[in-house]
């Protein structure tokens, strides 16, 4: 097994390197001129030129590629232009809380997905429109369901706030920028109290749409493998209908909840940007818009590597997950006889 | 445990060690296209340590027995249920979902058909056993009871990394997990399962004489169909071992089968069921001896067996009844050649038999005590052999000349192991000729059939076909499935002709001769695969294959997945086939009666290699290779109480070198010789050719 997530991890390098290039390509044909940005428009044509040097833009692309590639190895995206400091440390300042939503939403996803598959497939009470009402509010667009939700939430029965990470009460003192686990270090439940209240509305305004995919998925597999003889077997030996489905199911029929997942979780990396906008969530979603309005392509071509590392490495653990699941899949040939 | 003839009555006779009660049971399922009547009113009493076999073919309603037994019905769909099931006197078809529950947990176990599907295969085998309920130590001491080598080894596998075989007896062994107590159970969770008598025999090959506390395995095991996905050598070991179970543990054993091979070897009684209701029983050597319902001696007689004995006709024309629609009479009186009037009246109710045998049978003119009659009667039958051996030349239809196969797989660590699947093959099938292929799983003849049809291209060797009959055409096990669903039969036959070229005008007519030929008429024609009985697609198949003109039919397995009187007709058809049409046949199958049934010449294979090919009738009457004596052996009769003598061990992995005969190890022959040199293929004593030094 150990053989095969280092195969995976291989295969990991070669999309990321794929990526990098794709993103100097982009860079490469951009009108925008970084040499100009950098010197400033009334620069003369030999300060230009000497700084055209100095960064390497008068060698040829794949000479460019390689210092590029160097570069970002080190973690340097350049500076951006909006800012003026290197994209990477707005970058470290912006993603606890992106990641803490994020994150959130993701396990909210994963989770609300098992219970609203294991409900469904079970048939239980209520469960068909359940489904429906979830489907309903997972077609309508991340915008309009935040906004439905902040007028009720926030218009109407004013239990949650509107916008930001923290009330004015509170300030993010800590460590870490995730505002959960700095809460949890000063032993400050008020503070995570507060935390939470602000995230939930995000967050389940990003979950809903992968929940209800993954439950879907979830669903149709569980209703697939309870048909299974193993399934029966589990039954034959007296276990509890939920040791059956707990046990012997929601592993079997992991597989494809597990691909669709990784999948909705990408997404959800893309439906950060519009939440964070609406909630003015003050992460990288909120960065990558700011940058866009200011034509700020280091800081854009920075966010897309770390999101498309961040993608790739989702989609990694996804697999490794679906090994541990499925020892099936662990053995590479299969003897054919 | 002795079974006392008297507690092996037919049902009902009030003995009080009864374990499993069934009265007046009737299932119906709502279907889409309407009612399916799986039981119509069946009643059984099984007892304790007695082993009932439940004979049926498919859609007799025999699993859903099973399932009602377990208290299990009701988790599929949501069946109409009348009439009464109850097990150690608890209530299987009403009581609360918790106590079946138990009773499946305490006094039940249950096997089913395939050991692969019926196992989890995310779960170490170790902790499905210990879902029972069990301590390490007694799943231990179970797996080495059901005969698993290694059980701690096993025990932290998963179901793929064991043998079809294995996987099996893993399966019997958690079905023995039960404590055949249902009120103690709670407060014994915690400590030993009270079997202290029985820790010394870890080996379990001790026979076991101490008297047994009955709370140490399960009162009944349900089987369903335990060994229809082994193979011969395998399912003589698992027959053998539940006759060991039974008389150690006392516990009753309910066998669901379609061959009666099986009911014969081990079953104390004979539940013969038709169209879901009863039709005979009785002590298994009356029942199979002197049968009295038509249906039953029919089904005795349409059994293909490797004595070389078969009938002449037809045995059951017809088609099983739709269980859509079941006639309001007896259910087999459509079928029965002594039906009258009356029959189709009202369903016969079960009466006891003739005074001098016990049981019961429904039929309103059950046949007399040894009667027998043109159409059941069993004839050794000497079959239009082609003369052997024949000129070898341009007219085979198919040539195989050293052809080998090796695959390189995962070698368990790291690095890549060999398995070698064929192993110098050299075969020949005549024009017009039949030579069947038989071996156990793993000894490499699907991958033989599969060079031979060209769907794989061997390492080294060369493969001929006849030099006008373009490819061999192959006929599937799971005949059904390799029907296109949404295009009807017509449809698929045309479009073979289409691919060769025939006009369309012509298609039409063309495709209706072909399916003709196989006695199929315009209206299955114009059906969709799923409106036609599995009998019908299976010659849907056969027509469909016969489009292309073939000059040989290769056939996967294609009857081990039927019903003794469909199997029956399958093989005269390819033989009426082979003499209307001059196809050449190769059989692949590890049905040996098949075989003796359809070839004139068989090979046998082992790991790879031939290792004796013969004309049919001399393999099976003077067989020389201890593998081949071995197979044969254990072939299962119908000889009521024959248990069938085994084939030690199962075949050995391909994987890896080769030293030696390969037979050795499970040789009762085996000298030193045996494990130093490999023998080698060729002509010996008895004049044809075997790979053994001692034949």
């Amino acid at each position: 097994m150990s053989r095969m997530i280092l195969v995976r991890i291989g295969s990991l390098m070669v999309v990321l390197l794929v990526l990098t290039l794709a993103v100097f390509m982009i860079k490469a044909v951009l009108p925008a001129d970084p040499v100009r940005a950098a010197v400033g428009a009334q620069a003369s044509e030999e300060i230009v030129q000497a700084k055209r040097h100095e960064l390497g833009y008068d060698k040829p692309l794949p000479n460019q590629y390689v210092r590029f590639l160097g570069n970002v190895m080190h973690g340097d995206f350049g500076d951006s232009l909006r800012t003026r400091r290197p994209v990477l440390d707005d970058i470290n300042r912006y993603a606890p809380a992106t990641i803490e939503l994020a994150l959130c939403a993701a396990l909210l996803a994963g989770f609300l997905g098992i219970l609203l598959g294991l409900w469904s497939a079970h048939g239980g009470r209520g469960s068909g429109s359940a489904r429906v009402t979830m489907l309903a509010f997972a077609s309508a667009p991340t915008f309009f369901l935040g906004i439905l939700l902040l007028l009720l939430f926030y218009g109407r029965l004013h239990w949650l706030p509107a916008s930001g990470r923290l009330s004015n009460k509170h300030v993010d003192s800590g460590p870490t920028g995730f505002l959960i686990i700095d809460s949890l270090i000063h032993r400050n439940p008020g503070e995570l109290v507060d935390a939470l209240q602000h995230l939930a509305i995000p967050a389940v305004c990003l979950a809903l749409g992968p929940a209800v995919a993954i439950g879907r998925v979830l669903r149709s597999s569980l209703l697939d493998v309870m048909r299974q003889d193993y399934v029966r077997t589990a039954r034959a030996k007296g276990l509890s209908e939920w040791m059956v489905v707990l046990r012997h199911a929601l592993r079997n029929a992991s597989g494809p909840a597990l691909s669709m997942a990784g999948l909705q979780v990408g997404l959800l990396l893309a439906g950060v940007v519009v939440v964070e906008l609406v909630f003015a969530w003050p992460g990288l979603g909120l960065y990558t818009q700011q940058s866009i309005q200011q034509a700020d392509f280091p800081a854009i071509i920075g966010i897309t590597l770390v999101l498309g590392i961040a993608y790739v490495a989702i989609n990694a653990i996804v697999d490794v997950m679906q090994l541990v699941a499925d020892p099936r899949l662990r053995v590479v040939g299969r003897a054919v006889a | 445990m002795e079974i006392e003839p008297a507690t092996i009555d037919s049902g009902g006779n009030g003995s009080g060690n009864v374990v499993a009660s069934v009265r007046d049971l009737e299932v119906e399922f709502k279907t889409g296209k309407g009612i399916v009547r799986a039981l119509r009113g069946v009643s059984l009493d099984i007892h304790a340590g007695e082993v009932v076999a439940l004979v049926g073919e498919s859609g007799s309603g025999k699993s859903v027995f099973g399932m009602s037994l377990l208290g299990l019905l009701q988790t599929s769909a949501r069946p109409t249920i009348r009439g009464q099931v109850h097990v150690a006197g608890i209530d299987m078809l009403h009581g609360a979902g918790g106590v079946r529950r138990r009773v499946r947990q305490e006094l039940l176990g249950a096997v089913f058909q395939d050991p692969l599907t019926s196992l989890n295969p995310t779960m170490r085998v170790g902790r499905q056993l210990l879902e029972r309920g069990i301590d390490r130590e007694r799943a231990l001491r179970q797996l080495g009871e059901a005969g698993v080598p290694d059980p701690e080894r096993r025990f932290r596998q998963y179901p793929h990394e064991l043998s079809g075989g294995l996987r099996q007896r893993v399966m019997i062994a958690m079905a023995l997990g039960g404590r055949g107590d249902i009120d103690q159970s709670r407060r014994r969770k915690k400590r030993h399962a009270p079997v202290v008598d029985l820790a010394g025999a870890e080996a379990a090959e001790l026979p076991v004489t101490v008297a047994h506390d009955a709370s140490d395995a399960p009162r009944l095991i349900v089987a369903d169909e335990p060994t229809t996905a082994l193979d011969v050598s395998v399912q003589a070991q698992v027959v053998l071992l539940f006759d060991r179970l039974r008389r150690e543990h006392g516990c009753a054993v309910l066998l669901v089968t379609h061959d009666l091979g099986v009911a014969a070897s081990i079953a104390d009684r004979v539940v013969v069921l038709y169209g879901g209701r009863v039709c005979e029983v009785g002590p298994a050597a009356s029942v199979l001896r002197d049968p009295a319902h038509p249906y039953t001696k029919a089904l005795l007689a349409a059994r293909l067996s490797v004595d070389g004995t078969t009938v002449r006709t037809d045995p059951m024309p017809g088609d099983p009844p739709n269980p859509l629609a079941l006639p309001p009479g007896c259910a087999f009186a459509p079928r029965c050649s002594s039906a009258t009037v009356e029959c189709e009246v009202e369903p016969p109710e079960l009466t006891p038999r003739a005074r001098e045998h016990a049981g019961e049978v429904a039929c309103l003119h059950p046949c007399s005590v040894g009667e027998a009659d043109a159409s059941t009667s069993r004839v050794a039958v000497t079959m239009t052999r082609v003369a052997s051996p024949r000129p070898a030349g341009a007219g085979d239809a198919l040539e195989l000349v050293d052809v080998s196969k090796t695959y390189e797989v995962n070698g368990g660590g790291l690095g890549k192991a060999k398995l070698v699947a064929v192993d110098s093959v050299t075969l020949t099938v005549p024009a017009r000729g039949s030579v069947a292929l038989v071996g156990e799983s793993g000894c490499g003849k699907t991958t033989t059939l599969r060079i031979a049809t060209g769907l794989l291209q061997p390492d080294r060797g060369s493969v001929r076909w006849a030099p006008d009959g373009g490819r061999p055409q192959l006929i599937f096990q799971d005949c059904g499935s390799s029907l296109t669903p949404w295009m009807s039969i017509g449809m698929q036959v045309e479009e073979r002709l289409r691919m060769l070229g025939v006009p369309k005008g012509q298609r039409q007519a063309k495709a209706l001769d072909y399916l003709g030929r196989v006695g199929l008429d315009r209206r299955a024609s114009e059906s969709k695969p799923r409106e036609l009985s599995g009998g019908q697609r299976q010659r849907a198949v056969i027509a469909r294959a016969l489009a292309s003109d073939p000059k040989l039919l290769v056939c996967d397995e294609p009857v081990s997945a039927l019903d003794a009187s469909l199997a029956v007709r399958v093989l005269t058809l390819l033989e009426s086939l082979r003499d209307d049409l001059g196809v050449a046949l190769l059989v692949v199958t590890h049905d040996l009666a098949a075989a003796r049934r359809i070839a004139d010449e068989v090979a046998v294979m082992y790991l790879g290699a031939i290792v004796e090919q013969a004309p049919a009738d001399v393999l099976f009457e003077h067989p020389s290779h201890p593998y081949t004596q071995g197979l044969i052996a254990a072939s299962p009769t119908t000889e009521p109480g024959r248990l069938s003598p085994t084939l030690a061990g199962e075949a050995p992995s391909a994987i890896g070198e080769r030293h030696g005969c390969a037979f050795a190890p499970r040789c009762p022959v085996a000298t030193e010789v045996c494990v130093e040199e490999t023998p080698e293929f060729k002509v010996r004593g008895a004049g044809l050719p075997v790979a053994c030094h001692h034949a």
